[in-house]
């Protein structure tokens, strides 16, 4: 009996809990975005809050390809920001998204670079090296991500994509899979994307590929059609698009640059993004050697993932 | 009789395996611990996203726990008990949570909120079912009410209808009778379901990365906090986040058993 005196006092105590948390006056903005880009959309988050106290931006952290399923079953949401234009152009094609400008609408790029571990134990320095026998490569599934459509655009404009299948270990379902096989020494050598490598800064190499072999992703943001509070969610569109939204994705090893020449693969044609990549190198140098200086002129504007990193010896934040 | 004083290789040789686990579990454990290291275990266990996330986790669980309670210990008395149209068909579809993968229970869970009437009452009363710790409350409660009342089944099974005879005879209603004898003689079998609902609550994942997504602090609960970070590629708040998860099980497998919980689970 005093058991369950106990459980309804309890019971009571929680509900009340919950009521109270149950009405908020503030405008509650739902933002659908891929898991990859938490780190620098947290931080814009953080800085628009700041500017618009009614306003809170609530994220919805999935898998790009989780997306589109959500979005048909549930039709709620304020923004879309998956982890690649195809994710985006699902959601226009079924009218979830009006108005998408595909010049205008993009507020960062994702650059593809090699990665290996620490130390680089099979000298992997440019793309072929990836079919020299012995090497264990790490592919994604191109099914489940954005980063194994890459990779075999890559290797077979490299003309050794049948090579590199046989020496793939591993299928990845989603890119930080990459990231810790490499971190772990699952795998001696993969591509991804900068952003993903710059989160592995004290256990890989990174090592930047030849213009023509170097890819250049478009990642873009749209309003959803049953937005709630679309002009609001406009205004958050729009500063993300801005120069200050765009530095914040810049920390985060995203190219920004308004334009970037690309080929009809979206291959680079040229050096706009050289420089990126010597911050990007730098940055790994300076996360694993304590002597390495830390300036704006050695990293750029990646000196706040380079001082995260070396916090502590196991990365958090 | 003492098995152990008969001898023999049969005995040693289950106690070897079990040693071997136990010493595989340890190592699990250590060598995760070894990898974070002395100074960063005191840096992550020093920031309070961890015991924010840890909160989140242990009041989620507790209360989607008290109403798995609420329906699970009726129902169970139920099945055990009484005789009524359909009873197997009910106890099959009881067990359905169980066996079905906890992501399709949360991809149905959009076809419900969405509709009428849910939809409705929810727009009237401005509260959403979905992205936000309800969401997280109806997962957890969705995946762990059948869980439970199979667990409750089984407890009451476990007691010899004997002693509701006699309750009844003496004249007692069947309501007293349930609350004044079936109840108190069920604590035991009560007390260990509650631990293991609980601990299925607070391991809930799949449910929550279908139906709910992730908000950082709102509904993050540890397992899907692990899998963000992962995500992150934050090796630190990883292991850190697992080696609290697994202290959390530890203690509330040792509280039960300190409060005298058995069941036919334990």
């Amino acid at each position: 009996m005093k058991m369950i005196k106990n459980l309804v006092v309890f019971l009571v105590i929680s509900s009340f809990f919950l009521v109270t948390h149950a009405y908020g006056v503030e405008k509650r903005l739902l933002f659908h975005a891929g898991l990859g880009q938490r780190a620098a959309l947290n931080e814009i988050k953080a800085v628009f809050e700041k500017r618009h106290p009614d306003i809170k931006v609530n994220f919805s952290y999935k898998g790009s390809g989780y997306f589109i399923a959500d979005i048909t079953r549930s039709r709620q949401g304020d923004l879309f920001m998956p982890g690649e234009e195809f994710y985006l152009m699902q959601a226009v094609e079924r009218g979830f998204l009006t108005d998408y400008e595909p010049k205008t609408d993009i507020p960062a790029y994702f650059v593809t670079v090699i990665i290996t571990p620490k130390g680089n134990p099979k000298n992997i320095k440019k793309i072929e090296d990836f079919a020299k026998p012995g090497v264990r490569v790490g592919l994604g599934n191109p099914r489940s991500c954005a980063i194994g459509i890459w990779h075999q655009k890559t290797f077979k404009k490299a003309g050794i994509w049948d090579k590199v299948k046989e020496n793939a270990t591993l299928s990845a379902k989603c890119i930080p899979e990459l990231g810790n096989a490499t971190q772990h020494r699952a795998i001696d050598a993969t591509i991804v994307w900068a952003t993903t490598a710059v989160l592995y800064l004290r256990d890989v190499e990174i090592i930047p590929i030849e213009h023509k072999y170097r890819g250049i992703i478009r990642l873009p943001v749209g309003v959803l059609k049953f937005a709630r509070y679309r002009e609001e969610a406009q205004g958050l569109m729009d500063f993300i698009l801005s120069e200050e939204g765009r530095a914040i994705f810049h920390k985060h090893a995203y190219a920004v640059n308004p334009v970037i020449p690309v080929d009809k693969q979206g291959f680079c044609l040229d050096g706009t993004t050289d420089q990126d990549m010597e911050y990007l190198v730098n940055s790994a140098k300076a996360v694993k050697d304590e002597s390495f200086p830390v300036t704006k002129e050695t990293v750029g504007d990646l000196a706040g993932e380079v001082l995260r990193q070396k916090k502590t010896t196991r990365a958090g934040d | 009789m003492d098995l152990r004083s008969r001898g023999g290789w049969w005995p040693a040789l289950c106690i070897g395996i079990t040693g071997i686990i136990l010493a595989v579990y340890i190592l699990l454990v250590t060598s995760n611990w070894i990898y974070l290291g002395l100074h960063d275990t005191l840096y992550f266990f020093s920031k309070s996203r961890m015991w924010e996330r840890f909160w989140l986790t242990v009041w989620t669980a507790t209360v989607s726990m008290s109403f798995s309670l609420l329906i699970g210990i009726p129902a169970g008395y139920a099945l055990s008990r009484f005789r009524f149209p359909c009873r197997y068909l009910f106890a099959s579809i009881i067990d359905l949570p169980i066996v079905v993968s906890p992501a399709v229970v949360g991809a149905f869970l959009f076809g419900i909120t969405t509709r009428f009437p849910f939809d409705w009452i929810s727009e009237y009363y401005g509260i959403y079912i979905g992205r936000n710790v309800y969401g997280v409350l109806l997962v957890q409660f969705t995946v762990t009410a059948a869980f439970c009342a199979r667990l409750m089944k089984a407890s009451f099974d476990m007691i010899p209808t004997r002693f509701e005879a006699v309750s009844h005879s003496l004249g007692a209603s069947p309501s007293r009778t349930f609350f004044k004898v079936v109840l108190p003689m069920a604590k035991n079998g009560i007390i260990a379901s509650m631990i293991v609902v609980w601990a299925r609550a607070a391991a809930e994942w799949e449910g929550l990365m279908l139906f709910v997504g992730a908000t950082e602090g709102k509904t993050d609960i540890m397992p899907f906090a692990i899998y963000l970070d992962w995500n992150g590629g934050m090796m630190g708040w990883v292991t850190s986040m697992s080696i609290v998860c697994i202290l959390m099980a530890i203690s509330a497998i040792s509280a039960m058993k300190i409060i005298g919980g058995k069941s036919n689970v334990w």
